[in-house]
C-alpha cells in the first residue's frame, strides 16, 4: 500500500492582513482512506485551510502537497480527483437539480449515468421541475453534496457539511460520509466546530485554534489526551493530610501549594471529597480544572451553534 | 477541447436567465417599434419609397447604435457574471478541474455568443417588420426591391467591430465588482458622455469607445471609403487591452470565488 498522505501542508502560514495571522504554521497530515474531522471554533481558520487546500485562495507561506504532489503545479490534475463544498451551498437557483448536475457533468467529464446516481444517493431524484432556489436548506445542501461526488472523486472537502441541517439531515449526511467511506475508500477531510459530531464520525481528527493546530492524530489518541488534560485542583485545611490520603489511589500530586490529581469522571470527585471529610479535612477548594486545550473543547462543545 | 467544454457548460448556466431574455426582447425592441411607425407615421411611406430596405435598416441602426447597443453590451455582461455572484458560485468553478484562462475566457466567449444571437434576431426581426408591414399595407415597396446584402452584412460586421472595446471594458469591470450596480452605472455613466459628446462633435471622440457604435453606423451612411475606420482599429485595440487587463487582475488576485 502506498502511504502517502492524501494532503500534507508544510507550514502552512496565512495572513489576511500584517496585523493578524490567519494560520500559523499549519502541518496537516490526512491518510488515504481516513475520515479527516478538521475541529475548531467559528473563526480559527478551518475555511481559510480549506479555500488554500482548492486553491480558491493564494497561498503565501509553505507547501501543500495533494496526492503526493505539489497542489500548485498541478492544480487541474488534482481537481479532477476532489469534491468539494466549501460554505454555503453554490447552486445555480434558476436550474432544477438535474440541470446544476448536468453543468459540472460536462466540466468534470463525468458519465451521464452519474447524474441519476448521486440524485438517488443523496435523496433528490424526485425533484424533476422544481428549481433549486425553492430548495429547502437541506435539500440545497444535499444538491451541494451530490455535485461533490458526481466525478467519483478519491478525495472529499467539506466544510461545515451539517450546518444548518435538521437533526435528521445531520444524521443522513453523517451515515453519508461514513457510508462513501467505508464502501468506496472515498478520503474525506470535514470541518466542524462541533466535538460530538466530529466524535461521532472521523477516524482522525485535526482541532485548530485562533490559526493554531493544537492538535492531530487519530480519536482514540484525542481521547486519551483529553483524560490526561484535565485535572482537580484541591486545597484543604491540611493539604499534607489530604495528599497522603489521595497520593496512592488518584496518584495525587503537591503542585504550587494545591494537591491536584487528573479528572476522570464526576463521581470520582464525588468520592473524594467524601473521603476527605470523612478524614475530618475541611475542603475549601474542589474543581476541576482544564489547561488550554480542554477550555477549547469547552468552547466547541458548548457552542452548538 | 477543454474550452469548449467550458463554453458548453457556461451556455448551459443561462439558460432561463435574464441575459437571454435581454437578447430576444431587446432585439425585438426597436423592429416593433418601426414596425408599428410603419402604420402611425404618414411621412414614413413617402421617405421609404426610393431604396426602402437601406432606409428602413438605417432608421433601424440609428436609434441601435447610439444608445440600445451599448446598453445592450453593458447589461449582458453584468447579467452573465451575475449569474456566478449572485448564486455564490465562483468558488465551486474555481475549485473545478478548469485552467484559469479557460473560466475566464469561456465566459466572454459565450457573452459574445449571446451578443451575436441578439445581433441575428435583431437583422431577423427587422426584415419580419418589413414585410409584415408591407404584406399589410400595400403602399409599402418592400417587397418589390431586393435587400442590399453587402451593406447589411457590413453594418454587422463593423458594428460588431466598433462593439469589442465596450465589452471588454464592461466585462473586467462586471468580474470587478461583485454587484450589479456599479458596472451597469458606470457604464450608463460612459453612454451618456458618449451622447453628449457626439452632439457636440467632439475632435477625440474616436478615442472613446462607447461612441464607436454611432460612428460605425455614421461612416456607412456617409459611405466612408475605408474599410475599417481609424475607431474600429481603436476599438480593437481597447479590446485586447482591457480583455488582458481583466485576465491579469482575475489571475492575480488574492481571493477567489
Amino acid at each position: 500500500m502506498d502511504n502517502t498522505p492524501i494532503i500534507k501542508t508544510t507550514a502552512l502560514n496565512y495572513y489576511f492582513n500584517k496585523q493578524q495571522k490567519t494560520l500559523d504554521d499549519i502541518n496537516l497530515q490526512v491518510e488515504k482512506g481516513s475520515i479527516y474531522g478538521f475541529l475548531g471554533p467559528n473563526g480559527a481558520g478551518k475555511t481559510t485551510t480549506l479555500r488554500l487546500l482548492l486553491g480558491l485562495l493564494k497561498k503565501q507561506h509553505g507547501s501543500i502537497e495533494i496526492f503526493g504532489k505539489e497542489f500548485d503545479d498541478h492544480r487541474i490534475k488534482s481537481l479532477k480527483k476532489i469534491g468539494s463544498l466549501i460554505e454555503q451551498p453554490s447552486l445555480y437557483g434558476h436550474l432544477t437539480a438535474m440541470e446544476n448536475l448536468k453543468i459540472y457533468c460536462k466540466i468534470y467529464g463525468a458519465r451521464k449515468e452519474r447524474i441519476d446516481q448521486v440524485l438517488q444517493l443523496v435523496g433528490l431524484e424526485g425533484t424533476g421541475k422544481k428549481k433549486a432556489k425553492q430548495f429547502s436548506l437541506g435539500m440545497k445542501q444535499r444538491l451541494s453534496i451530490a455535485i461533490a461526488l458526481l466525478h467519483n472523486p478519491d478525495l472529499l472537502i467539506l466544510d461545515e457539511p451539517t450546518n444548518g441541517l435538521d437533526p435528521n439531515g445531520i444524521i443522513e449526511t453523517r451515515e453519508l460520509i461514513r457510508k462513501l467511506n467505508r464502501e468506496n475508500g472515498v478520503t474525506i477531510i470535514v470541518s466542524s466546530h462541533i466535538l460530538a459530531e466530529v466524535e461521532r464520525m472521523a477516524t482522525h481528527v485535526g482541532i485548530i485554534h485562533k490559526g493554531k493546530l493544537l492538535f492531530q492524530g487519530t480519536l482514540p489518541e484525542l481521547q486519551n489526551l483529553k483524560n490526561k488534560q484535565t485535572f482537580i485542583q484541591i486545597d484543604t485545611s491540611d493539604n499534607d493530610a489530604a495528599l497522603k490520603l489521595l497520593s496512592a489511589e488518584y496518584s495525587a500530586e503537591d503542585k504550587n501549594g494545591y494537591v491536584v490529581l487528573p479528572f476522570k469522571e464526576k463521581r470520582v470527585t464525588a468520592s473524594i471529597n467524601r473521603k476527605l471529610v470523612e478524614q475530618n479535612i475541611d475542603v475549601y477548594l474542589l474543581q476541576p480544572q482544564q489547561n488550554d486545550l480542554e477550555q477549547l473543547f469547552i468552547d466547541i462543545t458548548s457552542n452548538n451553534n | 477541447m477543454s474550452f469548449i467544454i467550458s463554453t458548453q457548460a457556461e451556455l448551459l448556466k443561462t439558460k432561463r436567465t435574464a441575459s437571454f431574455w435581454l437578447s430576444v426582447i431587446g432585439s425585438a425592441f426597436i423592429p416593433t417599434l418601426l414596425f408599428i411607425a410603419l402604420f402611425t407615421n404618414p411621412d414614413t411611406a413617402k421617405n421609404l419609397a426610393k431604396d426602402p430596405w437601406t432606409k428602413f435598416f438605417n432608421m433601424g441602426w440609428q436609434i441601435l447604435s447610439v444608445f440600445f447597443l451599448p446598453m445592450y453590451i453593458i447589461l449582458n455582461s453584468t447579467l452573465i457574471t451575475q449569474i456566478e455572484f449572485k448564486n455564490n458560485t465562483w468558488k465551486q468553478v474555481f475549485a473545478s478541474p478548469q485552467s484559469l484562462a479557460n473560466i475566464f475566457f469561456s465566459k466572454f466567449f459565450t457573452i459574445h455568443l449571446m451578443i451575436l444571437f441578439c445581433f441575428l434576431l435583431f437583422n431577423i426581426f427587422m426584415i419580419l417588420a418589413a414585410v409584415i408591414g408591407n404584406l399589410i399595407n400595400s403602399k409599402y415597396t418592400f417587397l418589390d426591391r431586393s435587400i442590399d446584402w453587402e451593406m447589411l452584412l457590413k453594418l454587422n460586421f463593423k458594428t460588431y467591430i466598433s462593439i469589442l472595446g465596450i465589452s471588454a471594458i464592461q466585462y473586467w469591470l462586471s468580474l470587478r465588482f461583485k454587484n450589479f450596480i456599479a458596472p451597469v452605472g458606470i457604464g450608463l455613466a460612459l453612454v451618456v458622455v458618449s451622447i453628449i459628446a457626439l452632439n457636440y462633435h467632439w475632435e477625440h471622440i474616436n478615442k472613446y469607445p462607447y461612441s464607436f457604435p454611432a460612428l460605425t453606423f455614421d461612416s456607412i451612411r456617409k459611405q466612408s471609403r475605408y474599410f475599417i475606420e481609424i475607431h474600429e482599429w481603436n476599438s480593437v485595440g481597447y479590446f485586447l487591452f482591457f480583455i488582458l487587463l481583466g485576465f491579469l487582475d482575475m489571475k492575480l488576485r488574492k481571493e477567489k470565488g
